[in-house]
């Protein structure tokens, strides 16, 4: 009974942690790499994938009754790239020097496998309002994976956070002092994140392994 | 009549027009916002561009406000008032209206040609909107006629007023892709005020430094004219451009008079380092008949600095 009709908030909530897209499904590591060098860039892209898929998922369950089995695939991407195209013409619009560090990423939201996972795999088979919360959540839960990695490759690669210097500059080796603070140049490039994530799946597993 | 078969879905006739009419929906909503984000999104693209040029051109600080030269030349935070750039603090940050209206007044856009003449827009009979986009990939550099900006001073009273110093639009190659940036050089056609690169795809961390405040920081007070050993200058023939070494400046160079044009190079960024070297002495070079009659023009009228 419980599994025929489960409160809506709880399609968020399962997805937050439960089966979170990263962590669990190991979809969307793509842009997870990419965009995770600066804790900002990670926020906009996280929001903007919360965005896709939250309404793709909306308006591919209320088309579901009338959408043909043969065409699903062709009518989920068309709805997907239109959620995308806003996301990206308005981010250039509004917010260029973002837009401009997540360049292709966010065109590449089309082909991000959490959406289209979420809309094949859930949205097409429940009401709107479960979908949304569906997607909502797959996007939230996108995005904390990618805030923590951001977070952590920030503070080691560059030594700030949001921009914001946290590491005092006086640590830093300077010719008086060549033993001080050094950037972990490795963070800063797309490799440190698979051993971040590479991480966080094994802690994942490690807490719900009861 | 029964059917022996499962019903297979909808007709053919069916499917299609349902195609047909999503991707109308689609089109008409993507055309609906693609001409309602036009403007502002030339608008995101011009504000940068232009803010750009006004920190190569020291206007307009890295943290984002204005920035204004007092007596001894000492640069510190301005703010906007009746059109004009008056002494302010660190918290007066512009709204784009304010950005370009400064832009407007304090740049201006010219051409020059390959034996260093200037002319306007107006002259060439180019227009000037359609010049810049065209040519914005390739660079302007190689062009019969090159593009370059006079800074006009914070108070222009007079209609022609004496250039404080010029903007050039460089680009090259860095490591990953094509570079985009702007130097800044006195009247004197030496000393640098400033640079700035604003589009890159170096890697982040290391290449992408050249697009960081810190590393841009390092520029001003250099010569783009490459002193001979002696500390002879010569317009015609010495070296053009800026060197990014690899290391320190200091340690590789020490204080050879060329040492005035080098700065530090960042630490695992060599190739990203000559490709900007390379930008500088390519773009620089195609400019230096201009710089030549500058030079002959400031003798003339005896203001050349020492």
């Amino acid at each position: 009974m419980a599994q025929k009709n489960p409160p809506a908030l709880s399609y968020l909530t399962d997805q937050l942690w439960n089966s979170n897209q990263i962590l669990v499904a190991v979809l969307g590591i793509c842009s997870a790499l990419g965009v995770t060098n600066r804790l900002s860039v990670a926020v906009t892209m996280g929001l903007s994938v919360s965005f896709v898929t939250a309404f793709s998922s909306l308006l591919v369950s209320a088309l579901r009754k009338i959408t043909p089995d043969s065409v699903r695939m062709i009518t989920q991407l068309a709805i997907i790239s239109v959620f995308v195209t806003i996301i990206d013409q308005f981010l250039q619009a509004y917010f260029y020097s973002l837009s401009k560090v997540l360049s292709v990423f966010v065109g590449l939201i089309i082909t991000n496998c959490v959406v289209m996972g979420r809309t094949e795999g859930m949205a097409k088979n429940v009401t709107p309002l479960p979908a949304f919360m569906d997607g909502l959540g797959a996007g939230l839960g996108y995005m904390l994976v990618i805030c923590i990695v951001g977070a952590i490759r920030e503070l080691f690669g560059f030594g700030q956070l949001f921009n914001y210097q946290v590491v005092p500059l006086s640590w830093y080796a300077s010719p008086e002092n060549p033993n001080g603070y050094e950037n972990f140049a490795l963070m800063v490039s797309p490799p440190a994140a698979f051993f971040i994530i590479g991480g966080m799946i094994w802690l994942f597993n490690l807490i719900n392994k009861k | 009549m029964s059917h022996p078969l499962p019903n297979r879905g909808p007709s053919n006739a069916k499917v299609i027009t349902f195609i047909v009419i999503l991707s109308f929906i689609c089109a008409l909503i993507l055309s609906t916002l693609a001409s309602a984000l036009a403007k502002p999104k030339e608008i995101a693209q011009e504000i940068d561009r232009s803010k750009q040029m006004m920190i190569a051109a020291k206007i307009l600080s890295h943290e984002g406000y204005f920035l204004i030269q007092d007596k001894d030349g000492k640069y510190g935070p301005a703010k906007v008032e009746n059109g004009k750039l008056v002494p302010g603090n660190v918290n007066d940050i512009p709204s784009n209206e304010q950005v370009l209206e400064i832009y407007k007044k304090r740049l201006k856009a010219f051409l020059v040609d390959d034996k260093g003449k200037i002319f306007s827009f107006k002259e060439a009979g180019i227009n000037e909107e359609e010049y810049v986009a065209q040519n914005k990939k390739n660079g302007y550099y190689k062009l019969p006629y090159r593009l370059l900006y006079e800074i006009l001073p914070n108070e222009t009273d007079e209609k022609n007023a004496k250039p404080i110093g010029y903007v050039i639009p460089v680009n090259g190659y860095g490591l990953w892709d094509a570079i985009y940036g702007y130097i800044a050089i006195e009247p004197n056609t030496n000393t640098v005020i400033g640079i700035s690169w604003y589009d890159q795809k170096e890697t982040p961390g290391l290449g992408a430094n050249i697009a960081e405040a810190s590393w841009q920081n390092l520029f001003p007070g250099k010569h783009i004219f490459q002193a001979s050993p002696n500390g002879k200058t010569d317009f015609k023939t010495s070296g053009l451009g800026i060197l990014v070494v690899k290391g320190k400046v200091s340690e590789v160079l020490g204080d050879i008079p060329k040492a005035k044009s080098a700065v530090d190079g960042m630490a695992g960024a060599t190739l990203t380092g000559n490709g900007v070297t390379d930008a500088y002495r390519e773009v620089l070079s195609a400019y230096r008949p201009f710089f030549i009659s500058l030079n002959a023009e400031n003798k003339s009228d005896n203001q050349k600095e020492s």
